[in-house]
């Protein structure tokens, strides 16, 4: 399961989420217990908003360093905990805020002909690096790989609990990704991340943000994970070029011993 | 791609190839899958020949009846598999012949898919050792036929379906096909072997598996479920023993792709066996090791009365139900397990010293390097004998009488439980550890490693040489060794 782990976490992990902090669609499974994934999300935005809007820093050259931490609690579950900073001139490095995400998953043992997950992510940001400071996901998650295919679908449902949005409901915030195995080491694929605004009122193209990634995924090692990613983004509401990079490293501790 | 015209040419006419002119030319290359057609097919003409000579005096009744149909498994009430399996029980039936007295045993596949029976370890024709690769007439479902031979070497054998499963995790090894066979010696040597006051066969196997996306890469099967003797533990009957008692245990691992550890707390194996061939030096060991296809012969000396679990030593296989209870006789209270701290298993350890014996003359070497080919991390990898997969492997050409050795670098990150089909080998190198004296037909082959066995070629006919993995068989880690 160890490997399960590992190898969905190189090929995808969390959609769009963070507002460009965390980019990455989820895979299914879960960290095995006993051990933790250490990840750290690099995002750059040579090309975003300029301004400053209600407050708001601009995005344009943010670098956005985000450390990811999952414990495996079970075979089938797993808790996550991120802490988002930013760094841009005139502003420094800045601590953004922080979320907290447990997540279960369709045992093996169900035999499900997919992979099945849920998520659920709480946390804070400071008004400075978004409006809305309390924030709540559901993130169900699917995914299945064919061959030498893999594809992966987050239709993500977030709620804001206190900012501006807070009377806008539901919103919905899909990310899917497909990728292709290359050779054993190289994988290649698209990502998708939109926000489409209320579930049930979505909001005209021009408001809706959608990213569209091409990455690749390196598999040298089941230890260690590595996700880059040039994005482009085609609407006004979403910034226009992004560059992502995720390291990731595995940690197995406790006593493992032959006999389990 | 000459070879598989012939044995073409085999399967379709029923003769032995081998007696055939070089003449017979079969346009098209044969897969596996084509040869349980052409297999099928045979054995149906030869079933039509036998409707023919209705008039010929009845045959005298078979030594043996092996029928091979639908079977549901209760390996406890709430875990049940619906299978193929041997006379309606699994583990099949325990067959005893005799050493070099010829039987004949009729099979009826009552089953919806073409069969053939492997005899396993024996030194049997290509058409009656049951790999279809080499020759062997497939018994197409709703058939009959009957296979005569005589049985040799002595002692622990076993019979087991020899067919494809391909993505089918149901089928081939993975379900119930699979019985012990010993085959008892002319006479009685007075060996540690015939010195029993009890003898009990084990079979241990894995259920209910399905394809998984592994670390490295490629997909690798995982189980619901593990038994002994078709049982999970608490759910068959348990073994009955009284204070000592010598118990001969002879224990088979069926299972498809597992390696298995079996300790019994309290206890010690003496191992005399290997593959049902005497070792070397016998030792006492805490625990067993066996991979896909191996069988250790051990007497163990029933002097610690209580009720204990047989079982295997890793724990989430014996929590899958990889057990039996073992009960002293008068002895109560709950089955006791005491969990061994590690895994320890060293083939060295019965073999004899490397200089024990003097190396043959002459042992013309066969170098082998096992690899696999990426296939996606959703897809298993496709295996390689120097780098070709069956059946577009290369066949090496065998003299008889001409001592051989299989010089193996596994450079793949999988252990292969390696097997030779009709000959009985030596191990003489294991990861880099040089032995002598070991005669097995299946060997785990470590990771990362070279290793090597050496035989004598001397029962000439087409020879399988595999990894007995079905997973590994089935995407091409098999060749055919040919005789000049």
């Amino acid at each position: 399961m160890g490997g399960l782990a590992i190898l969905f976490a190189v090929l995808t992990f969390p959609a769009r989420a963070q507002g460009n902090y965390e980019i990455q669609v989820y895979g299914a499974d879960t960290v095995e217990p006993k051990s933790l994934m250490v990840e750290l999300h690099s995002n750059f935005t040579p090309e975003g908003q300029k301004n400053l809007i209600d407050g708001i820093y601009p995005t344009n050259h943010q670098e956005h360093e985000t450390l990811e931490l999952t414990e495996g609690l079970t075979s089938w579950s797993e808790v996550g905990f991120y802490v988002f900073t930013s760094e841009q001139a005139g502003h420094g490095v800045q601590w953004v805020g922080d979320h907290i995400r447990p997540r279960v998953r369709v045992p093996d043992s169900w035999h499900w002909p997919v992979g099945v997950s849920l998520s659920t992510e709480v946390g804070y940001q400071r008004a400075v690096y978004s409006p809305d400071t309390w924030t709540w996901e559901l993130r169900p998650i699917v995914d299945k790989t064919v061959g030498r295919w893999y594809f992966a679908v987050n239709p993500a449902l977030e709620r804001t609990w206190h900012g501006p949005d807070v009377n806008q409901g539901i919103g919905f915030a899909p990310g899917a990704t497909f990728t292709y195995d290359v050779t054993k080491q190289v994988n290649l694929g698209l990502e998708y991340y939109a926000d489409y605004c209320r579930i049930t009122s979505p909001c005209g193209l021009h408001d809706q943000q959608q990213q569209i990634f091409a990455v690749t995924n390196l598999n040298v090692s089941p230890k260690w994970e590595i996700n880059i990613g040039v994005g482009v983004g085609p609407t006004a509401a979403t910034d226009h070029l992004i560059v992502k990079g995720i390291l990731g490293r595995h940690f197995d501790w406790g006593r493992h011993s032959a006999v389990d | 791609m000459k070879q598989w015209r012939r044995l073409a040419v085999y399967c379709i006419t029923g003769r032995d190839w081998t007696q055939e002119a070089e003449t017979g030319e079969v346009p098209t290359l044969l897969t596996r899958r084509r040869f349980v057609q052409l297999g099928a097919m045979s054995s149906a003409s030869l079933v039509l020949g036998h409707g023919a000579a209705q008039m010929a005096p009845p045959a005298p009744p078979p030594d043996f009846t092996l029928e091979i149909a639908p079977y549901l498994l209760e390996a406890s009430p709430k875990h049940r598999f619906q299978t193929v399996a041997y006379n309606g029980q699994v583990p099949g039936p325990l067959l005893r012949m005799k050493q070099g007295r010829e039987v004949t045993v009729e099979v009826r596949n009552k089953s919806a898919d073409a069969e053939v029976v492997h005899w396993h370890g024996l030194y049997l024709p290509p058409a009656v050792d049951g790999a279809m690769e080499v020759g062997t007439p497939m018994i197409a479902p709703g058939e009959t036929t009957r296979l005569t031979f005589t049985p040799e070497p002595a002692g622990f054998r076993w019979f087991h379906t020899h067919t494809i499963a391909g993505n089918d995790l149901k089928k081939a090894q993975y379900g119930g096909q699979h019985g012990f066979l010993m085959i008892e010696a002319v006479s009685n040597d007075g060996s540690e072997l015939t010195q029993y006051d009890r003898e009990i066969f084990l079979a241990l196997h894995d259920w209910g598996g399905r394809m998984m996306p592994s670390a490295d890469g490629s997909a690798m099967p995982i189980y619901d479920v593990a038994t002994i003797n078709g049982k999970m533990l608490g759910y068959g009957e348990p073994l009955q023993v009284k204070q000592g008692e010598r118990v001969m245990l002879h224990v088979l691992n069926s299972s498809p792709t597992e390696v298995h550890w079996i300790a019994l707390p309290g206890h010690t194996f003496h191992v005399l066996a290997l593959d049902g061939n005497a070792v070397p030096q016998p030792r006492a060991v805490e625990m067993l090791r066996l991979a896909p296809a191996e069988r250790v012969s051990a007497v163990v000396r029933m002097n610690a009365p209580g009720v204990w679990v047989l079982g295997e030593v890793q724990r989430h296989v014996q929590a899958m139900g990889m057990g039996i209870v073992v009960e002293y006789a008068g002895a109560t209270g709950a089955a006791k397990w005491v969990q061994p701290p590690d895994l320890v298993w060293d083939y060295a350890q019965f073999a004899a010293p490397a200089d024990a014996a003097a190396k043959a003359d002459q042992v013309v070497e066969i170098p082998l390097v096992f690899d696999s080919k990426f296939e996606g991390h959703g897809n298993e990898e496709r295996w390689t004998i120097n780098g070709r997969s069956f059946p577009d492997a290369e066949a090496p050409l065998l003299r008889t009488g001409t001592r051989y050795r299989l010089a193996m670098k596994n450079l793949s990150t999988n252990d292969h439980p390696i097997h030779l089909h009709r000959h009985t080998f030596e191990v003489t190198n294991v990861g880099g550890v040089s032995m002598r004296g070991l005669r097995k037909d299946v060997v785990l082959i470590p990771a990362k490693a070279s290793s090597a066995v050496e035989f004598t070629a001397n029962h000439p006919g087409n020879t399988l040489f595999h990894c007995h993995q079905q997973d590994h068989m089935d995407r091409g880690f098999m060749m055919v060794l040919r005789y000049a």
